[in-house]
Parts: structure tokens; sequence; C-alpha cells
């Protein structure tokens, strides 16, 4: 991003005002549900293998299965604020 | 000599506070801007001609993605006409690399005969990704002006989405061919009341369809935010002017480039391993 002081001023639009705010929320917001579903995806997992120690190796498995479904979703998120940022003009 | 081995564990932090404290006093060069996203544009390298809509070129995707493979081949001959009963490390990791995508990703989740007939598309999928994305983490001399930089082949959504539409073929496919074309999709409706069936099938189109942009989009993100956060980084010195910042950033910038190589060995696992689960799931007999 340039930081020089005219393009500051140049990008002090309403519209380019809105965009940037739309691009900041989704990428915030998005990721408070994935967060959420980590910790419970985590919590979980961590007390199966406690419960049942000689089960690591599958419910290893599992688990990162369900991490890369879950980290897509907040991934979607990312690739809204950055098609907002860079392909909408 | 003896004196610097008198000064206790205390004496070496306040030593520390001094020389951090005097960076902060230090003027800092002068300002300097940077585009993070200049890096991500291709340009083509050697023309070749447009084939309706799909442009033949090669850029410098195209030139990283043969880097791979070129990686993948050597690595394989070597193991190949090496090969002793007593490993040295490189085979070692290469076996048990091996052994990952044989048994941990294939045998365990495609039953019997399905992870023999599909283990060398899975296999070749997790190694292709495992080494495009670690390619991209060694700097090679493609970036604009012929300058060191970082670009990984898989943070291109035409790359991931090529990948991810070969899986759904495949998977298509072995179901169509394991359960004949109308089998195959009677085996996505499931017993219910007349109504609910019919929205059911509806559902299970549209996940199917899904699974197609979420495959090609979680690879494609993971890797573009990926470098994205590392030019960030990287480059953020310049527009801090101080040279305290610049210390604490390039320890920022370690951890950052440790956390991009987890983050991309873990990215091919789960490539594979979903695609192992979607071939798996088209192949299983009772719903």
């Amino acid at each position: 991003m340039d930081v020089s002081a005219a393009t500051i001023a140049a990008a002090a639009t309403t519209e380019q005002g809105l965009r940037l705010l739309g691009a900041g929320l989704a990428a915030g917001l998005g990721v408070v549900g994935p967060g959420v579903g980590m910790g419970l995806l985590f919590g979980s997992s961590i007390e199966s293998i406690a419960r049942q120690p000689e089960l690591r190796g599958e419910i290893r498995l599992n688990m990162f299965i369900g991490i890369g479904i879950i980290e897509a979703l907040a991934l979607y998120a990312l690739v809204v604020a950055l098609i907002l940022l860079f392909v909408v003009k | 000599m003896r004196l610097l081995k008198r000064i206790p564990l205390w004496g070496w932090a306040v030593v520390l506070l001094g020389l951090l404290v005097g960076l902060f006093f230090i003027p800092g060069g002068h300002k300097a801007t940077f585009d993070v996203s200049g890096e991500f544009i291709l340009h083509p390298i050697i023309r070749l001609p447009k084939l309706g809509p799909i442009d033949l070129s090669v850029t410098k995707a195209v030139i990283y993605e043969w880097i791979a493979v070129g990686v993948i081949v050597v690595v394989a001959l070597v193991i190949h006409r090496g090969l002793s009963p007593r490993p040295s490390r490189f085979q070692t990791i290469v076996e048990s690399l091996y052994e990952l995508a044989h048994d941990g990703i294939a045998g365990a989740v495609m039953k019997g005969e399905g992870a023999v007939t599909w283990f060398p598309y899975i296999g070749s999928a997790f190694f292709f990704v495992l080494m495009c994305n670690v390619v991209g983490l060694i700097p090679l001399p493609f970036g604009t002006g012929h300058q060191l930089a970082f670009y990984a082949a898989t943070g291109n959504i035409n790359v991931t989405i090529t990948l991810a539409a070969l899986t759904f073929v495949f998977t298509h496919y072995a179901g169509i061919r394991q359960k004949g074309p109308v089998g195959y999709f009677k085996s996505w409706v499931i017993p219910a009341p007349p109504f609910l069936k019919q929205f059911i099938f509806l559902s299970d189109v549209i996940s199917q369809i899904f699974r197609l942009v979420s495959l090609s989009v979680r690879l494609f993100a993971n890797m573009l935010a990926g470098h994205f956060i590392l030019a960030v980084f990287f480059a953020m010195v310049l527009v801090f002017q101080s040279y305290l910042i610049g210390v604490v950033l390039q320890v920022g910038s370690v951890a950052v480039f440790l956390f991009e190589i987890f983050v991309a060995v873990i990215q091919a696992f789960i490539f594979a391993i979903l695609s192992a689960v979607y071939i798996g799931s088209a192949l299983e007999e009772e719903h």
C-alpha cells in the first residue's frame, strides 16, 4: 500500500471509505465463528484423546480434516476482504 | 577474558537493554514506500498462442510448477538409484513422506481396493502441492527486475482450481465406474418422505459443486494470505523509521516464516486427505 500523503488524500471519498470499511469488517467479523469452532474442535479432540489414548492416531487424523474445513470458512471471509480491496474499483 | 566470565546474568540483561534503548535513538533511514500486491501480478515470459479463452503463455507460475515437478523427479531418481536396506537420513525422510501418503492418507480413509486404485492420484496430488508450497518459500530470481522474491505457484487461483477440478472429475468418474451412472446418482437419494427427498438430493448436488470451490479456495487463500503476511513483515521495516522496530520485526519475520512452513505442509496434507475422503465416499457401498 502506498502510504504517501498524496494517495491518502486521493482515497478520501465516501465510496472508497465504505469499501475499506467493508473489507475491514469482513476480515474481522468473519473469523469470529471459525475461531469459536476451532476452539470447540481442539477442546473435544484433546478431551477424547485423554479419555482413550490408544485412539490417538485416528483422532488426530479427523482433527486435521476438521481444521482444514473450518479454516476454509475463515479464509472465505479473507477472500471477500481481498476482493473488496483489490478488485472492486 | 576472566573479567567477562565474572559478569552475572543480570549484567548481560542491562547491556541488552542499553543496546535496545540506544537503537531507539539512532535516526532511521528515509521513509520508503512498498507495493505488496506487485508480486502477485503475472507477466508472460514466453508468449504462446491463446487457445480460445485460455492463454497458454509461460508465466512465473508455470515455471515454478516446473521447478516443483523437477524437484520431485530428481529426488525420486536419486532415491531409486541408491535404495539400501540401511537407509540414509535422506532416504528415511522420503520414505516417511511416502508412507504418510500411502498409509496415512490413502490407506486410512479409503477402503481396500479403492486405496490401491486411487493412491497414484492422491500421492501425486500430495507431493505436487507439497513441493509447490515449499518451493514458494525459497527465494528465486523471478521478482521484478530479476530480484530474489518468494512466489508460491499454488497462490494462484488458476493452479488450485485445476487441482480441485481433477479431484472433482475423479470423484464422479470413480462413482460412475463403480456403480453405473444411474446407480451412482441414486446413491445420493436416501429414503425419506417425498417432498424432503427432492430437497435432500438438491442440497447434495449443491454440496458436490461447492466442494470444487472450497477445495480450491482453501489452498489458494492459505498460500496467498501467507505470502501477503510474509511480504508485509519483510518490507514493513521500510515504513517505520527506527532501527529498534527493525530488530523486533526481524524476530517477527522469522516467526512468521516458520509458521508459513508449517502451513505449507498442513495444506498439502489437507488437500490430499480431503480428495481421498471425497473419492472414498463416492466409492463406498451403502449410504
